[in-house]
Order: structure tokens, then sequence, then C-alpha cells
């Protein structure tokens, strides 16, 4: 029972709290822009809008389209389940590991590029070949992460890296290349652009383009968990021994690299994954070096 | 002496019984689907052959599993590749069946000979085709004898499985096929090959060099994204379906070549889990992959054609083959919770396990091996988002499509089987590992008994006492009931109406089929960024009305295929240099040639003085 | 009494190496087939086996009788030239001939290593047959030459296998023998086809046929 509860309260604080995250990082990089930009509360007045308005469905679309915000935010929110926040280990860590996660993402971007070709709308169709394609090269540096942190601890549980005594090449290695999937992951610039609405440049937002309202709500929901799993990730590795600063040091890091670089052109990104694979290979070569 | 009449000619050790299940698991819902399929395409005489050469394949394939004695499994393997040869050419109505024929029967006797040559070596030095005799001679064989004979089952079975380059034929094969038998093909045929991998490399000859192992990893890498690459390149179904095969056998390698690399540095926990992962995922695709041809079949019969270019929109007109497909797609993307998840989790679980365990470079052999097939699973999930999404969603883009009519009911009935069997296979994976265990020890030859898999009947958690675990279950319930949460919050805020509305059209005047992304267009990212290998080239072509008016626009992309090109037309071109050759000493004249046998005839005679 | 009919066989052979016509050959054929009936019968009446009998009979009706008729009827359906056409002249062919003779007698000495010299004889005879049988279908240009060179060949190999084995299984015999006979039949028909083709039996003339 306690674990219930233990669970529940977790995802009410990662659904709490994941919002902020981007508030933070937008007010951050305005800041740094010399605007005066807007508060840092804005993503819970977008979600509040977003769930007081009507949503239009495109008349092309199926089940399909219907269905992917549930299976997108369930899929996050699972991932979300499996990280340890308050005890050293997740309640339900029987239930997958590391390498489980990165599956799990994937399910979720699997039924968000779905959704996008099911309008029927030519940037639906733009934005899940992009996704899928930035995905798939995200997917082995994401896994040389996962190695090179288990490597060292010596199994695939997530707790288990939290727990290392000294901070290695290695891990900081792997830290930074779990930051350049974050980025990837969380339409970032350089790799895609969060704030952009030029049909030829998004990506993420591409694929969400017919989503309205409540549904449009549940994915913007399920992109933050999955920032604040990310940045948890990271500062679990970089920072074990205060979370919160950590994740905050992830997203202010994650502002200045956006106001710092220009986006790239689509196939550039292919260099940028390059470089975080060929970091994850040095992570996991160090990590069976033991330095 | 020759024993050409073993008194035992069977094997039915957990091994050939596994192979067996695989068989009927997916040669029974084909038979039922092809019930359906058969109806109406096919005049009363050929569906009658069709029935007697599935039966005779599905039957073949059954006792290449199973005989324990080289001579009769090759017989056994030939009428296997025979038969299978005559359903690749049934459908003679498709302009290029014959050809695709002609590849297959002449690269599946290429491997053929490469098999028998390895029998005959093993018999040079076993003088017996009996399997046990041959596994206990083999103890005793010089280790060059053993590295050439593994070279030759290499390429013998690696041409049936399609390990790249010697694919070549799978592609043009599986397709032309009537779908239930490309499902066996691919989800079953190719699997033999595997067996006899497992069959004559570990279980006879047993693994002692190390590189064998390493040797098939590499092969097996390059065997998955070669497979995926050019799976996410073509537009027709079912030979994306055909080349995802060859990805998919690429996994299941890894699986088996890490067995074998564990095995030949004696480390029998990981042998067996390697093992264990191999062939889960082989049991795993000959599901989901028997479950998306038999889709891609109904897709086909409803609409006439498998180029996805011309489909869309299907859901809505086959709102059942589009769920089954999903099904299959997701399993086949390993996505949690279905089956393909779980043996992709093994298998880089048996990667990790190694690169920790084991000493030496072949660490971070391993860690790169594990990155490419995340690298592979990315684009395979990339790939079947297109396959279904181009085939399933948004508007036809043709009237073949519009006029789609959902499948008859024993079709959907062998559909459903297996999307069952995709679910079951996620959830029950526990059950399943124990006793693929039980398979893997008879075949690596270790003990199993010390071994344990499992914490209990939900959790899987292959390092005891290291905290690693997955259930499926779990995740499931997990899912469904977040998803659940997430679709009750939905509800509560059920103020506002939700309208059905036209997709947003940048205000362009009528948004239409045209208007959708293409096949072509889903997979150009890919293209670019893999052209150093695919190398594709494109036209373009402006048909002008005036100086200031294009009327229309050609646009031609296509990819050059690299083993075609530079491996296959040059070996051709050399084989017919050669024989052009000879074509000196043919003159046409009977005299002369009987004139080479008789000087022929006189020189041996001479020569035996 | 074997080795005159052994010498016998030796003389048809030569006869036929020096045959300039087409009935000439045939005769001969039918000469060396007589022999080889005779030798056959004297065998299964030293062994007293019942099976000889029937295929020394089988010898006597196809090769002695039946096919040397066949092959008569054939030339005179055909109506066609009634030479051979040589391309080696009958006294070179002789002396081809002499020297296959010499191979076969080395060769079969060389087989056979115990003092048997009667078996060395009959497996020179027999060697020589068959090497002079492969000659005339080299060295003849009419289609017929080819049929009864092959026909020598198998007499050849008839005369090895029923000495140097005591004669090949019943029933292979009896297969042999009915091969022989269709493979005449189909020939026959072959040639006259040919000849209804391209009027005239010329092998040398079909060479249009190549890759």
């Amino acid at each position: 029972m306690a674990k219930i509860i233990i669970i529940i309260v977790q995802l009410i604080l990662f659904i709490v709290v994941s919002p902020v995250l981007s508030g933070l990082i937008s007010r951050i990089k305005n800041n740094i822009r010399m605007r005066k930009g807007q508060g840092i509360l804005q993503p819970y007045y977008n979600l509040a809008k977003l769930f007081s308005k009507g949503e239009v469905v495109p008349e092309n679309s199926s089940w399909i389209f219907r269905a992917a915000p549930f299976v997108v935010l369930a899929s996050m929110l699972v991932a979300a389940a499996l990280i340890p926040v308050f005890i050293s280990r997740s309640p339900v860590f029987q239930a997958g590991d590391f390498l489980a996660l990165i599956f799990i993402f994937a399910l979720g971007r699997f039924f968000l590029a779905l959704s996008a070709l099911d309008t029927g709308s030519s940037f639906g169709g733009m934005g899940a070949s992009r996704e899928m394609f930035i995905s798939s090269l995200v997917e082995p540096a994401f896994c040389m992460v996962v190695f090179a942190l288990s490597l060292q601890s010596g199994s695939t549980d997530i707790s288990s890296f939290g727990s290392r005594h000294a901070i290695s090449v290695s891990s900081i290695t792997a830290a930074l290349t779990l930051f350049l999937v974050a980025i990837a992951e969380t339409s970032r610039i350089p790799v895609d652009n969060q704030e952009t609405h030029l049909e030829l440049t998004m990506v993420h937002e591409a694929m969400v383009l017919e989503y309205s309202g409540r549904s449009l709500a549940l994915i913007e929901m399920a992109a933050y968990v999955k920032q604040m799993v990310l940045f948890f990730l990271i500062a679990q590795v970089v920072f074990p021994a205060c979370l919160p600063v950590g994740i905050i040091i992830a997203a202010i890091a994650v502002a200045l690299v956006e106001v710092s670089v220009a986006k790239m052109r689509l196939f550039r990104v292919a260099d940028f994954l390059g470089l975080a694979f060929v970091l994850g290979v040095v992570a996991s070569v160090c990590a069976i070096l033991g330095v | 002496m020759l024993d050409f009449f073993p008194k035992q000619f069977f094997l039915f050790d957990p091994l050939s019984i596994f192979f067996l299940c695989v068989i009927f698991v997916v040669s029974f819902p084909s038979a039922v689907y092809s019930f359906g399929y058969l109806k109406g395409g096919y005049s009363p005489a050929k569906i009658t052959l069709a029935w007697f050469l599935f039966f005779i394949f599905v039957l073949s394939m059954a006792f290449v599993v199973t005989v324990s004695n080289v001579l009769v499994f090759l017989v056994f393997w030939e009428i296997m590749s025979l038969v299978s040869y005559f359903l690749v050419v049934f459908d003679t109505g498709h302009e290029k069946s014959i050809q695709a024929g002609m590849i297959y029967i002449v690269m599946t006797h290429i491997g053929t000979a490469f098999l028998i040559a390895a029998f005959m070596m093993m018999y040079k030095f076993t003088n017996s085709f009996d399997f046990n005799v041959i596994k206990d001679a083999c103890q005793t064989m010089p280790v060059q004898t053993r590295n050439i004979i593994f070279l030759l089952l290499l390429a013998g079975f690696g041409t049936k499985a399609g390990i790249v380059p010697l694919h070549i034929w799978l592609p043009y094969a599986h397709p032309q096929a009537p779908s239930h038998i490309s499902s066996i093909m691919s989800g079953v045929m190719i699997k033999t090959a595997i067996y006899g991998l497992i069959r004559f490399v570990i279980f006879i000859l047993g693994v002692q060099s190390s590189w064998w192992g390493i040797l098939l990893l590499v092969l097996a890498c390059i065997t998955c994204l070669v497979g995926i690459i050019y799976a996410l390149m073509v537009g027709d179904i079912k030979r994306l379906l055909a080349y995802s095969s060859v990805e998919n056998v690429g996994i299941i390698l890894l699986g088996i070549g890490l067995a074998m690399f564990f095995q030949s540095i004696n480390m029998p926990y990981l042998a067996v889990f390697s093992m264990i992962a191999g062939l889960y995922h082989l049991i795993n695709h000959a599901i989901f992959k028997g479950l998306l041809f038999l889709c891609a079949g109904s897709v086909y019969k409803a609409t006439g054609t498998r180029d996805i270019e011309k489909l869309g929109g299907l859901i809505k007109k086959m709102p059942q083959t589009a769920v089954f497909f999903l099904i299959g797609a997701m399993g086949i993307s390993a996505l949690p919770p279905f089956n393909g998840f779980v043996s992709e989790w093994l298998t880089l679980q048996a990667f990790f396990l190694g690169a920790l365990n084991i000493m030496g470079g072949a660490r971070v052999f391993l860690v790169i091996c594990a990155a490419l097939l995340a690298l592979t699973s990315g684009l395979a999930a990339a790939c079947f988002v297109k396959a279904f999404g181009v085939t399933f969603l948004a508007l036809p883009r043709s009237n073949y499509a519009k006029e789609a009519k959902e499948a008859p009911f024993s079709m959907k009935a062998g559909m459903l089987f297996l999307s069952i069997l995709v679910i079951l296979f996620g959830l029950a994976a526990v059950k399943i590992i124990r006793l693929l265990a039980i398979v893997a020890s008879s075949a690596t030859g270790f003990d199993i008994s010390s071994m344990s898999f499992s914490l209990n009947n939900f959790i899987l958690s292959p390092q005891a006492g290291k905290n690693v675990y997955l259930s499926v279950p779990l995740l499931a319930v997990g899912l469904i009931v977040l998803g659940g949460a997430c679709f009750a919050v939905y509800k509560l805020f059920n103020k506002t109406k939700v309208r059905i509305y036209k997709t947003w059209d940048c205000g362009y005047y009528k948004l239409n089929s045209r208007n959708e992304y293409t096949a072509t267009a889903f997979s150009k990212p890919f293209r670019i960024a893999f052209s150093f290998f695919l190398l594709p080239y494109r036209k373009t072509q402006k048909i002008r009305e005036s100086f200031y008016h294009v009327k229309s626009f050609v646009y031609e992309t296509h990819t050059t295929p690299v083993f075609k090109k530079y491996i296959y037309e040059p070996l051709l071109a050399s084989v017919f240099k050669a024989a052009k050759s000879m074509r000196s000493i043919q003159l046409g004249s009977i005299h002369l040639y009987l004139s080479y046998i008789f000087v022929t005839l006189l020189l041996l005679i001479i020569f035996m003085r | 009494m074997q080795g005159m009919i052994l010498f016998a066989i030796l003389a048809s052979t030569y006869l036929m190496i020096i045959a300039k016509r087409m009935p000439a050959l045939i005769r001969s054929f039918r000469y060396q087939s007589f022999c080889l009936f005779a030798l056959t019968l004297i065998v299964a009446l030293d062994h007293r086996q019942p099976d000889l009998y029937v295929v020394a009979g089988l010898l006597f009706v196809l090769k002695v009788s039946l096919i040397p008729y066949l092959l008569y009827r054939i030339i005179k359906r055909t109506k066609v030239n009634e030479d051979l056409g040589l391309f080696i002249n009958p006294q070179l062919s002789l002396l081809w001939a002499l020297g296959f003779t010499y191979l076969s007698w080395v060769f079969s000495a060389h087989l056979v290593i115990s003092e048997k010299t009667a078996l060395t004889s009959f497996l020179a005879v027999a060697f020589f047959i068959v090497l002079t049988g492969l000659f005339l279908m080299i060295s003849r240009m009419s289609a017929l030459a080819q049929i009864i060179g092959l026909l020598v060949m198998e007499n050849g190999l008839f005369l090895l296998a029923s000495t140097v084995s005591g004669g090949m299984p019943f029933f292979v015999e009896i297969a042999i023998f009915f091969d022989v006979f269709v493979s005449v039949l189909i020939m026959g028909l072959f040639v006259y086809r040919i000849n209804k083709l391209f009027t005239h039996i010329d092998v040398n003339k079909l060479s249009r046929l190549k890759g």
C-alpha cells in the first residue's frame, strides 16, 4: 500500500513540477536575451487554458489520432514511475530497468508519429519523418549512456548508479552524452526549436500541429514529463547529492545552449547525434577501463 | 560403412521440438488464412495445388528439424527448397515471379553446395552420417578442418537465412509467393537455417575458437543494419517485410553469435542466456512476421496493389486488419508490452552482461554491437511507422484503396490468432524463458539446473542479486492504468465540445490525398543520412508549357542496389566471361565433341600406364 | 574355341574400320554381333546358366537380326548416298586401329596383374572395340555411322562385362538391350527426319547449333 502511495505521489510530483522546468528555461533564455519574457508559471496557464478550450479533430483521422495522447502520456508516466525519487529505489523497480526505458520512450514516440501521419496533412508527415529520423539516431547514443553508467555500477538497475561514490571520467562523459540526448529528445535548439511555428523547420511542433484543447494539453504534459525524466537522470549522474539542484543546473545548461547556438539543418543533426554517439562510446570505453 | 538405413532416423530433443513448435505456430494460422485468401483469386485446380504444395512444404520443414541423419536432412532440405521454389513462382500472373524464382533457386542451390561440401568433410573425418556419432567424432577433429567446416556451414545456412551479402534472393522471392506462403517462408523457412547453424555448429561441431562467434556477430550487425535500411527505402509492402526479415535474422544471429562466443570462452550462464535471447527473438519474429505478411496479404487482396504509395486510409475500410497490423508492427518495433520488446531487451542485456563479465578488448566490441542493435531498433520503429502510417492512416491515395473491403472471417481468424500470440509472448515472458532455457541447454550442452532467469512468474531477473528486473505484465498494467487515468482526466474536463473539422490546409484550396506525405518522402532523411551506402540518385524533369509556366514536374528517386551492382553483377559478368572464353572450343561439330571425349579417353588410358 | 571367336570379333571390327559404304559397315556389325552371340552361347553352355541362354537369345534376335534389318531399312527409305563420308581414309584408319589394338593390349596387361593371358586378351579386345566404336563416330560423317559406332561401343562393353565379371546381372543386361534397341529406333527416326529436313544425313554439316 505504501508503495502505491509513493508511486502516486511521485507521479503527481512529476506532473506538477515538470512544467515549471520549461517555464524556467524559457525565463532564463529571455533574460539572457534581455527580454522581459513570460513568467515562470506560464506553462501552467497554458495547460489550464488548453483544458478549458474546445477541441478540433481533423476529419481524415481515425482512432489512432484520438488514442495517441493517452498512450504518449501513459508511457512517459511509466518512465517517470521507474526512476527513484523519494526512496533509493522506485517502488515499481521490478517493472523495468534502464534498458527498458529506451523502449518505453520509443512507445510514446511511435504513437505520436502515427498520430501525425493520421491527420493527412503534409506537416504531420514531415514531422513524423524527421522525428523518427532523429530518434533512431538518438537511440544508439542513449544505449551507450545506459551501458556506460551500468558498466560502472555493474547492473542496469536505474537506482544503482545514483549510489556510486566518486564521479569518474566515464560518468562525466556519459552525462554529457545524456545532455545531448536530452536536447534532441526534448526538441531543443540546435536539433529542433520549440518556439518556432515556421512550418519547414519544426519537428515536434509539426507532429502535434493538429492537436488542440485537452489532447494537446496531454501531449504537452507528456513532453514536460519526458524532459523532467531526462534531467532527472542527468542530475542523478553528475549531482546525486542534491537532485533538485542538479535538475536546475541541467535546465540552465539547456537554456544556455539554446541561446548560444543556431538551429542546425536537419541533416546536420545526424552529425550532432553522431558526436553524441561517439561520446557515448567513449564513456563506455572509460567505464570498461575503470576511469 | 555407409549406414544408409540407420536404425533411428529421428531426433526429438528440446531443440527439435522447439523448432517444430515454431513451424506449426505459424503454419496453422496460415492454413486457416489461406481458406479465405485463395478463394476467388485462383482456379479450383490451382487452389488444390496450393494446398498440396503447402502441406509438402510444412512437412518437409518439420522433417528438416527432426531428422538425425545428415543425408536425410539434405534430402528434406532440398525438398523444402524446391517446393518453396514452386510456391514462389505460383503466381504466374506476376511478371517478376519467374525472375524471382530464378534468383531464389540459384542462390539456394549455391547454399546447398556449401552444405554438401561441409557434410562431406564431416563424413570424411567421422565416417558416419548420424548426428550423434558425428558429434562424438567431432571432438577429436583438427582445428583447421573444424574452421573450414564452420565457414562452409555458415555460407550454406547463411544463404538460406539471408545473411548479408547472401540475402540477395530474399527480397525478391518472399514477396512473390502467395501471402500465406510468404508468411511461412519469412516466418519459418529462414529459421530452419538458424536451426541448421545451431544444430551443426553449436550442437555437433562445438564452438572452440572465439573468432567464430565474433565473425557471426559482425555479420549479424551488418545484416541488421543493411536489412532495415533497405526496408526503410522500399515502397512495396511485402518487400519491406522481406527486408525486415533480413534485419530480424540479424538480431537472432546476434543472440546466437553471442552464445557461440560465450561457449568458446566457457561461460555457461551467458551462453545459455544469449541463446535464450536469440531463440526468443526467433519465435517472436516467426509470430509477428507471419502476422504482418498475412495482413499485407489481406491488403493486397482487398486493393490489388502492394505499393504503399497507392494505399492509405485503410484503417477505416479494414479496421480489424489495421489493428492486427498495428499489433504486429508494435511487436516488431520492440515496443512494450509486446513480444519483440522482451527479446530485444534480452539481447541487449546479454550484450551488457558480456561487456560486464568478460575480459579484454572484446568488451568494447560487444558494447558497439549493442549500440548498433539500438540503432537498428530505432530504424525499425521508423520503418514500421512508415509502413503502418502510409498504408492505413489518413486518406486513400488511389481508387483501389478507396474501394477496399475488410478481409473475410477465415483470414481474420488467422491474423487474430497470431495477434494474440504477439501479446501473449510479451506478457508470459517468464514462462517462455523457462521453456527456452531447456532448449538452450540442450543446444549448448550446458547444465541449467543452477541457473535462474526469473524472480517469480511475472518478473524476469537475468542478473540474480543485481536488482535487474523486467516485468512485462507490470509494465502493461502500468500503461493501462496510467492511460486510463489520463483518459479519466480527459473525460473529467468534458465541458468543452469536440468538433470534427477539416485538417488545417495552410489556406490551400482543398486538402486531398495528394497533399499527404508519401513513403518516399518519409524515408528521405534516412536516404540522405545513409547516402554513403545507398548511393541515391534522382531524376527531375520540368515539362513546360511556356518559359514561364511549368505544366508538370517529374521527380524520381532511386537508390543504387549496392550488393547487386558491386558484388553480384561483377560476379555474374566474370562467370559469363569465362563461359564465353569456353565457347571457342564449342564449334558445333558433333565429331569434334566426340573427339574431345575420345582424346580424353586415350589420354586417360595412356596416363594409366 | 573362344580364342578363335575372339579373333573373329577382332577381324570383324577391322572390317568395320575399312568399310567405305554403309551396307558394308552394317554387315560387319552383324558379323561382330554374331560372334558375340556365339561367345555368349559357349559361356552359357560351359556354365549352364539359364539366364545366359536368354541373353544370348536376345543378342541374336536384337543385334544380329533386328537392328541390322532396321538399319538397312533406314538406308533404303532415306535413299541417300550410301557413302559413309570418311574423314580419315581406310588405310590411315587401319593404322589408327592398329595403334588402338596395341594401346588396349598394353592397358589391359597393365590392369590384369595375374598371369591369365586369356583374360588379358579378352580385355584388350573389349577395349579395342570400345575405342573403335568411338573412332567410328568421330571419323565418319554419316549420322548412321554414329548409330553404329554407339552400337559397337555397346558390344565392346558387353564383351567386357561378360568376360571379366562373368556377365552383368540379368536384369541389367535385359535393360541394356532394351535401351539399345529403343535408342536405335529413336535415332533411326532422327536420321529419317534429318534427311527429310536437309536432304542429307551428313552430321558434319549440322554445325549451326552452338551458343
